[in-house]
């Protein structure tokens, strides 16, 4: 997913002189081109989130159109009031790049997990927040970000992640349908769709129809949307890698609790508890902890579905 | 001296005009803002900011950031007597909705170019602005001035880093060091130590001068340098008000009608 990212950007830096990428020592093999064939549009500028932040909020300032790179924890908490002040505040084009969401980096402890992220990010106004599924989805959000810059957090996945399986188009703040199903729904952000999917399919087998529904952008929420489903379905899940408070469900639970209608479906979140996982083991391991693979969130499903 | 009445003579009306608002306005940063206002004067009327405030967004301006955005004071009097706005305009200051607050936001005013409060903002913002005026070719320098007690802050080492690494001729940082902040003397609080040596080990040129004497403000200014260069002002907190020099308690204390009076007197040399 984010060789897609920062080929996407390279692209258009090298049609655009404005477009500038900024890594915090990150990035690795995939910064080649930039570093060989663009240097002035490209800058390490080391292992110091703030002042990288501060740095991309100044060429904004001047015109450019910025993209600020590194690992999701870091380039969002570490910095977290440089991306208010800096970025936010004054309003400026400056993509945030959060690489490894939730816990791809999951036998690097809880300095690398990215579990609050969504929550910081999505409280700060001006920002909006994206959380593709796959590297189709974050090649096309960054070509939006590239034509339409402002404050935003792009969330992403470390690689490996599964492809598409065939080209197709997104619309920015509106979710996408996965898969159809008449029954319950299950809306799900980042790469933990494939979770949803998996889990979809078993509960098929069941005899429950779930929807599955991809929000790949988080702020602004797809209202209208939500609010649709509420009134049509059964039941409404909410599948997320991260913290329970502060994410996708949260948001979600508002909405639907405001909106008009006396009809509330069955709503549960299954997310990361409110918790630091002090293990290590792949990423399956680690949302298996918490319940959140595809097997596990059709059984959790089934129990709380069934028991109506 | 002589040649400089006409700065000299600024810097008081910037100053009167600072005092008349934070007590108007029951505000406070009173000692922060005096301190800066004879570096200001040199920036803006000593023929050292390549600027046009009737065209303030003018792409090949120099850039100023006011860092310390608690002294934004100073800033606001010393634009609208610069001709950015009329000086009416500061009558805002205080008011319920205003956007003219106690600090810096950038679009409140022409001429204020970031927007700064919390502090340790500044130079990473400035090195985005050097970086892109290197980038487009233009011959536009950046200046960012800071106080002594806002380089504890860690932002300003990984930014006072990467500046020097980058040899970034065009960006001068101005340090109003009167040795003050909030609670206290600075070398008492957490001291700055060998600043100067510091700085240079950073990769930048470094200078020590008295700022509130202008000669020495705008013959440092004006001297081209081949790395980032930074010009460290020794000041004094509540400077031209002689019973708030050097007294932390001018950081945050607005004056009472006696004391308003008394500095207004001590500021323009009248007697008591």
């Amino acid at each position: 997913m984010r060789f897609e990212v920062i080929k996407t950007i390279y692209k258009a830096a090298l049609a655009d002189p404005k477009v500038v990428f900024l890594t915090g020592d990150l990035g690795h093999a995939h910064l080649d081109d930039f570093r060989k064939n663009l240097p002035d549009q490209y800058y390490n500028v080391g292992i110091a989130e703030q002042n990288m932040i501060g740095i991309a909020a100044g060429l904004a300032l001047s015109g450019h159109r910025v993209f600020a790179y590194s690992i999701a924890p870091f380039v969002t908490l570490r910095c977290l009031e440089q991306i208010k002040v800096d970025v936010c505040y004054q309003n400026v084009g400056v993509v945030i790049i959060g690489v490894a969401a939730g816990y791809a980096y999951s036998t690097c402890g809880c300095t690398h997990h990215a579990i609050e992220d969504i929550a910081a990010m999505k409280a700060l106004p001006n920002m909006k927040v994206y959380s593709p599924a796959n590297s189709l989805e974050a090649r096309l959000i960054t070509e939006y970000l590239i034509r339409a810059p402002h404050p935003a957090y792009l969330r992403i996945g470390k690689g490996g992640e599964p492809k598409a399986e065939k080209e197709y188009s997104l619309e920015i703040g509106k979710g996408l349908v996965v898969k159809p199903g008449k029954d319950i729904v299950i809306f799900a952000t980042g790469t933990i769709v494939n979770e949803a999917v998996v889990a979809s399919s078993i509960l098929e087998q069941h005899g429950v129809s779930a929807e599955v529904i991809n929000i790949h952008t988080i702020k602004p929420l797809d209202k209208e949307l939500i609010e649709d489903r509420a009134r049509t379905k059964d039941a409404v899940f909410v599948l997320e890698e991260h913290n329970i408070l502060g994410g996708l469900g949260e948001s979600m639970a508002r909405i639907i609790c405001e909106s008009d209608g006396s009809k509330k479906p069955i709503f549960r979140c299954l997310g990361v508890p409110d918790e630091y996982n002090h293990r290590a083991g792949s990423h399956q391991y680690m949302l298996g902890c918490y319940g959140l693979n595809g097997e596990s969130v059709a059984r959790q499903i089934l129990e709380l579905y069934q028991k109506t | 001296m002589t040649d400089n009445n006409h700065l000299v003579k600024r810097a008081k009306e910037i100053r009167n005009l600072v005092l008349d608002m934070i007590f108007g306005a029951k505000s406070s940063h009173l000692g922060c803002a005096l301190s800066i206002v004879d570096i200001l004067t040199g920036l803006y009327f000593g023929d050292i900011l390549n600027v046009d405030p009737k065209n303030p967004d003018w792409e090949n301006r120099d850039r100023f950031i006011l860092s310390k955005g608690h002294a934004c004071v100073a800033l606001y009097a010393t634009l609208a007597l610069r001709g950015y706005f009329p000086v009416e305009k500061l009558t805002e200051y205080g008011t319920d909705g205003t956007l003219i607050g106690d600090h810096n936001t950038r679009g409140a005013l022409p001429g204020i170019e970031t927007t700064n409060g919390s502090l340790g903002h500044g130079l990473p913002l400035g090195i985005g602005m050097a970086l892109a005026a290197k980038k487009t070719r233009r011959s536009s320098r950046v200046f960012v001035l800071v106080g002594d007690g806002e380089l504890q802050e860690g932002s300003n080492w990984e930014a006072l880093m990467f500046a020097g690494f980058h040899k970034l001729d065009n960006l001068v940082l101005i340090i109003d060091n009167n040795n003050l902040e909030t609670l206290g003397p600075t070398n008492q609080i957490l001291s700055l130590s060998t600043l100067h040596k510091k700085l240079e080990s950073f990769g930048w040129d470094a200078e020590n001068i008295s700022g509130h004497i202008f000669a020495d403000i705008i013959g440092q200014l004006n001297i081209s340098h081949e790395k980032p260069f930074a010009l460290n002002c020794h000041t004094t907190k509540g400077k031209g008000v002689p019973f708030m020099h050097n007294d932390h308690i001018w950081h945050g204390k607005c004056p009472t009608q006696e004391e308003y009076k008394r500095a207004k007197m001590e500021l323009n040399g009248e007697a008591q």
